[in-house]
């Protein structure tokens, strides 16, 4: 292990290390109001790693700052599980702050919209929870070369399964084929429109010639009848 | 008791002493400042105000250079009748130098002034107007037009009427001479004017010459006479006309740039889909090395013509933290109407607002969204440019009718079109592949559900126009 300096080291220049996480929310339905406060749900709002992994290795602590209505609306959680569980009565936005162990490198902002109800389609599938999870990504471009270690020396979080409520690889398949599909048909439609477009313009360029033409004979007829 | 009181109550008179003021009482060793009682000019009797104000406001502003005497005059006074010895006066002839004819006047003068000529006659001024003797004629001045006659009369008038062409042009003997108008007059008469200048240039100053274009002349006269006849009516419909004329102009040089900027898109969207169709066959995952991302993201920053023509995406090049998510927001300089298109193009085929991003994910989902402009602003072109054609086609027609049919046009493309549309018509049969450009909706403006089918309405309404023209 190097010396890593006043400020972790230098940055590796070119370097870019990707982190991918997964963040949403889940709620649950009380199955009635309850007196005292009128809450409905109880709902937990996380952030994981996609992978099996332990974040505090890089992450300092991740702040969720709730609806004002909450005491304590800013709740930070400094080690995993990175999440914070509640209950309430409507939905809202919550402000998902990460930030770094290493000192230089900005806080990522993340925005989670906590859903508790139902959608039609939930309703139907007979699901208790209603969950809202999403993917993103890290991307640590050029970090210092202690974050770098950090980045690199993650451990195992737990020894059990690690799954997600989404199934992600799934997901990512499916989006990427649709895309795929929409890419080469656009590039298809594209280059009929393309032919299309040049056969419009020739007939432009014959159009005008043609007026052109028409148009200086008739100057001449013009002419040739003041003469006369 | 003071001196002063004694002597105020005796009421005896002595020299004015200057009365006690605070200043003299409290000032201690300052001199006393006594202010110059300024001098003011007195307004003399009789004169009104405003005209004294003319003259002389304010004592402090400078006196005028030339101080004039204000004490006399404007008075009412009486007539100053002089005792000095009254001067003869004798009916008697002049002279006025400025007749030709030699005539002789008489009238009242002074005796002192007998045998002067006319004093007036000095203001009679001559319009100097060339001479030319017979051989300067023949040598220089000879035209076709104008017999040797006509020219002398021409000058004669000239001299007579001092160059009011005007008068010469209405003096004009019209039964020998044929019909000058007043421009030709002017014409003749500078030629042969600067001409002669010209023969008799001295060495040294050039001649002063006239320049007179008769053409230029008669045209301007001509735009003036319409210019006064214009009516009301004409001169509303002139100015809508203008305006009109503006706007076209406009609107056509946007329409042409884009169309410009279009072909150029359109080559470097070829290249790229050359470049981009390598990539696809290699199948990465996620947690795939980062070398591999590394290179797609260089070759993404380095093909600039599909991105700065298409959707500029914001391009993270410093270090620092960012998400992956990121990079996939739209630019808001994108306008609402391509964003508008971008979101039904993804709903229509079936892909979230925004996906999941993983590294692919967001790069195609980048260049796919590219092309989506690419092909909205085709449309918009392709648009612009069928439009164009219609009225072209509209105006040759006006212009010589029947010479449409016989060209032979390329087959436009309202033409080809038909195929696809009289399928969409005709209730949206599921066999046939729908065009997905045809969902972009880039000839109405109004929000409508149905958004699909008015495009393909619109297009057949067009095609029958046309058809019905043809025929």
């Amino acid at each position: 292990m190097s010396d890593y300096g006043s400020e972790g080291g230098g940055r590796v220049k070119g370097l870019t290390i990707v982190k991918p996480i997964v963040y949403g929310s889940i709620a649950r339905y009380f199955g009635k109001k309850r007196e005292e406060d009128g809450h409905t749900h109880q709902w937990n709002v996380y952030v994981k790693p996609y992978r099996n992994e332990d974040m505090s290795t890089y992450v300092k602590k991740i702040h969720f700052k709730l609806h004002e209505s909450y005491a304590n609306q800013n709740r930070i959680v400094t080690k995993p599980p990175y999440e914070v569980t509640e209950t309430g009565w409507g939905e809202f936005e919550i402000v998902i702050k990460i930030y770094f162990i290493d000192p230089t490198e900005r806080p990522v902002t993340l925005y989670q919209f906590l859903r508790l109800f139902q959608s039609q389609a939930n309703i139907m599938l007979g699901n208790k929870n209603v969950v809202s999870e999403f993917y993103d990504e890290l991307i640590f471009h050029e970090p210092t070369s202690m974050m770098q270690q950090l980045l690199s020396s993650s451990r195992q979080l737990t020894l059990g399964a690690w799954k997600h409520e989404t199934d992600f690889v799934d997901k990512e398949e499916k989006t990427l084929s649709a895309i795929l599909a929409a890419k080469s048909k656009i590039r298809q439609e594209i280059a009929e429109l393309n032919d299309k477009l040049k056969v419009s313009k020739e007939a432009l360029k014959v159009l005008k010639d043609e007026i052109s033409k028409a148009e200086a004979e008739g100057e001449e007829g013009k002419d040739a009848g003041i003469k006369t | 008791m003071t001196s002063a009181d004694v002597r105020e109550i005796l009421e005896i008179e002595l020299p004015e002493q200057q009365p006690v003021t605070k200043e003299s009482l409290f000032s201690d060793d300052k001199k006393q400042k006594v202010f110059k009682k300024e001098k003011t000019f007195k307004k003399p009797q009789g004169m009104h105000r405003e005209v004294w104000g003319l003259l002389f406001t304010d004592p402090r502003d400078a006196p005028p250079l030339l101080p004039s005497d204000t004490s006399t005059g404007y008075k009412q006074a009486k007539a100053k009748i002089g005792r000095s010895r009254v001067r003869p006066w004798k009916w008697m002839p002049f002279h006025n130098p400025a007749r030709k004819d030699g005539a002789v006047f008489y009238h009242w003068r002074r005796m002192v002034d007998e045998g002067k000529d006319y004093a007036f006659s000095r203001f009679n001024k001559q319009v100097p107007v060339p001479t030319y003797s017979d051989l300067e004629y023949q040598q220089h001045l000879h035209d076709e037009n104008w017999t040797r006659e006509e020219t002398d009369h021409l000058f004669g008038l000239c001299r007579r009427f001092d160059l009011r062409f005007i008068i010469i042009k209405d003096r004009y003997d019209r039964e020998r001479y044929p019909d000058r108008t007043v421009e030709d007059l002017k014409e003749r008469y500078y030629h042969i004017s600067n001409v002669l200048a010209k023969m008799r240039a001295l060495p040294g100053p050039e001649a002063k010459l006239f320049m007179f274009d008769a053409d230029h002349d008669r045209r301007r006269k001509l735009q003036l006479e319409k210019l006064y006849n214009r009516t009301q009516e004409d001169v509303e419909e002139e100015e809508t006309l203008m305006q009109e004329l503006r706007k076209i102009e406009q609107r056509k040089r946007e329409r042409e740039k884009k169309a410009q900027d279009l072909q150029k898109l359109i080559s470097a969207a070829d290249n790229s889909d050359r470049r981009l169709q390598k990539k696809q066959p290699k199948k990465h995952m996620v947690a795939h090395k980062l070398s591999k991302g590394g290179a797609t993201v260089t070759s993404g920053e380095a093909s600039t013509t599909p991105d700065t023509t298409g959707i500029k995406f914001p391009e993270f090049k410093t270090s620092g933290v960012t998400l992956r998510s990121h990079r996939m927001k739209l630019p808001t300089s994108l306008g609402q109407k391509k964003s508008k298109a971008i979101e039904q193009l993804l709903e229509e085929l079936g892909i979230e607002q925004s996906p999941m991003p993983t590294e692919e994910v967001a790069t195609h989902f980048n260049d796919v969204r590219c092309d989506m402009v690419l092909l909205y602003e085709l449309k918009l072109a392709h648009a612009n440019c069928e439009f164009e054609v219609q009225t072209l086609k509209h105006r040759l027609e006006a212009l010589v009718p029947g010479r449409l049919a016989s060209l032979n046009l390329p087959a436009s493309a309202a033409a080809t079109t038909t195929p696809s549309t009289s399928g969409e018509a005709g209730g949206d049969s599921p066999g046939k592949t729908r065009k997905i450009s045809e969902i972009i909706d880039v000839v109405g403006n109004a929000e409508h559900p149905s958004r699909k089918r008015r495009a393909a309405l619109e297009q057949r309404d067009i095609m029958k126009k046309l058809k019905g023209n043809k025929s």
